[in-house]
């Protein structure tokens, strides 16, 4: 049984075999993403919620809107089902991280890919991509099902009006950041409930909150807040006045992400598996 | 071939992995053996570059893992059994992974038939059996046809007759030339399957040999004497320095003189004796027996006969 040690060459017995690169890691990604069914549920809820939630708030209001009454610009009501699409980007972000750690996947991934920095830009990649395209039609169709009902009262906006692509395309845009955030901070916390819950606070009940700290200051901080910074793009004219513009704040909420992803991918790096 | 250097991972105070040098010759099956906590389970992540080593190094064919282009087609590794997500199906995990380190896509269906997994292939991993998943890790590990294999608790879960198509498999794979690493902390299976072993316990390797030098070595054995008169036979031996121990009533063991003698001596000073057996312990005893003072977690009652001091 011993005795035979024979020097085996690793590229010997499977022919047809090529040096794999950064495309590798990401098809594989990309098989991986799509290959469980909460990718596809996630996708649904934004579709639903995004364009749904839309026409079902304009084709309530678009009377109200229309009569002259009312104090808010029917534009304002363009994307306003995005608001609940937020919170889809955020858990297939989250996900996409957190359910390796929680079966011990990273493990199977690491082993198969060493280069973390390679993962963790093939993730981020197959995510901000599903993620834009996802978004930017879930918000067109939210747009044409919103406007139809405006439509019908007279006050319709068309596509080339000021500010319309540049919130649909927008909410798009938005919905990427805010998987990669919450895929940052999965990597960070490594634990999906705990991921969930911090950045879905972060968003919705910490940026609302900061608006009630007294002083320029509190103002400041509020909007600054990523979720206040970055979804003014996503929105034709904004219900809150106190909000950056749509791309300064998208600036401001791109540079956020940003940090908090460098500061994952540097522990992602230096943590063990 | 696997080669660790001064290899230790410490754990805050603890040292799960304390200084281990070894290395893992191709063409033999290595045994790698040792309680629950003695850092197996460390050493294989530190192998595959999951863990990075607190200090010392170890290499794979002569390299980091981490620093091969196509890992899997290098090394192809069991991890602990259920490092997959159960909403995936046995052959989008094996895809995923054969596209990850550039391996035709015909070598998933290869090694789900070499496993038996092809009729369950679209069924997803959740809900697999303990046994099917090992499967699934083995089809996993053989995936990229690596000169080296590395398999944690390969067995764990497995019944009888996959215990038997995995102890084949590994001398199959040792017989063609590669590198089988094989964690376990089973003495009995492992003796059945590894040409060689290592075995660790707190961190340290306790012992480094072949299968046979290892059941030679460690087997102690005793002689069982029973006698009507177990206090004054008791009496008498430990009279001549040997080393005796009292089990039952009338059973005493003991250490140090072979049958024989111990009969002769006995009958000389006119007590009766019973019984006198020379009795072999059992490997599975050996390994308790050198492990004894490295076991991480252990029962408060004393273990089973047959460790005889």
């Amino acid at each position: 049984m011993t005795g035979t040690t024979v020097a085996l060459d690793p590229n010997r017995n499977v022919p047809g075999v090529t040096q794999p690169g950064f495309s590798n890691t990401v098809r594989a990604e990309w098989i991986k993403f799509w290959s469980v069914r909460s990718t596809i549920w996630s996708v649904v809820a934004m579709v639903v919620l995004g364009a749904g939630l839309t026409a079902l708030v304009t084709g309530t209001s678009a009377e109200w809107l229309a009569s002259g009454e009312a104090d808010e610009s029917p534009a304002a009501f363009l994307t306003w089902g995005m608001m609940f699409a937020q919170i889809t980007a955020i858990v297939l972000g989250t996900l996409v991280v957190t359910s390796e750690y929680g079966t011990g996947m990273i493990r199977a991934t690491l082993a198969a890919t060493p280069r973390r920095g390679a993962v963790l830009a093939a993730k981020a990649l197959v995510l901000t991509t599903t993620l834009f395209v996802a978004g930017t039609a879930t918000a067109f169709a939210g747009y044409f099902a919103g406007n139809a009902f405006l439509d019908a009262h007279g006050i319709g906006i068309p596509l080339d009006a000021d500010g319309v692509l540049r919130a649909l395309f927008g909410s798009g845009l938005y919905m990427a950041g805010l998987g990669l955030l919450a895929a940052a901070v999965g990597l960070l916390v490594r634990h999906t409930a705990a991921a969930l819950s911090i950045v879905l606070a972060l968003v919705f009940v910490v940026g609302t909150m900061v608006f009630l700290l007294p002083g320029a200051w509190g103002e400041w901080i509020g909007k600054l807040m990523p979720g206040n910074a970055g979804s003014p793009v996503t929105a034709v004219v904004s219900f809150n006045p106190q909000v950056l513009e749509p791309w300064p704040g998208f600036a401001v909420f791109t540079a956020e992400v940003a940090a908090v992803l460098v500061v994952a991918w540097i522990a992602f790096r230096r943590r063990d598996a | 071939m696997i080669a660790a250097r001064g290899l230790t991972k410490t754990y805050g105070p603890k040292k799960a992995v304390d200084g281990i040098d070894f290395t893992v010759e191709p063409g033999r099956v290595t045994g790698f053996l040792g309680p629950n906590g003695a850092g197996k389970s460390t050493t294989m992540r530190m192998v595959l570059g999951l863990d990075r080593p607190t200090a010392g190094s170890v290499t794979v064919n002569g390299h980091r893992y981490q620093d091969s282009a196509a890992p899997l087609r290098e090394v192809g590794a069991l991890l602990e059994a259920r490092a997959l997500h159960p909403g995936r199906s046995a052959r989008d995990h094996l895809r995923w992974l054969a596209v990850s380190n550039g391996i035709p896509a015909r070598r998933v269906d290869h090694v789900l038939d070499l496993v038996g997994l092809e009729g369950v292939a679209g069924q997803r991993v959740g809900k697999f059996s303990l046994g099917m998943g090992q499967r699934l890790g083995i089809a996993v590990a053989l995936l990229g046809d690596p000169p080296v294999v590395v398999l944690d608790e390969p067995v764990n879960g497995l019944d009888p007759e996959g215990i038997r198509w995995v102890r084949n498999l590994a001398r199959e794979l040792a017989a063609g030339g590669r590198t089988v690493f094989i964690s376990s902390h089973l003495m009995s299976e492992m003796a059945l399957t590894a040409d060689h072993l290592l075995v660790i316990g707190r961190g340290r390797i306790l012992a480094d040999c072949s299968t046979s030098d290892f059941i030679a070595e460690h087997a102690a054995s005793y002689v069982r004497v029973r006698s009507p008169q177990p206090g004054d036979v008791a009496d008498l031996l430990l009279r001549q320095g040997l080393d005796v121990t009292r089990h039952e009533d009338d059973e005493l063991r003991v250490q140090g003189l072979d049958a024989a003698a111990i009969g002769e001596l006995v009958g000389k000073s006119g007590l009766f004796l019973h019984e006198l057996t020379l009795v072999r312990s059992s490997l599975e005893d050996a390994f308790m027996t050198l492990t004894a003072d490295s076991v991480e977690y252990s029962a408060t009652t004393t273990t089973t006969a047959g460790t005889a001091r």
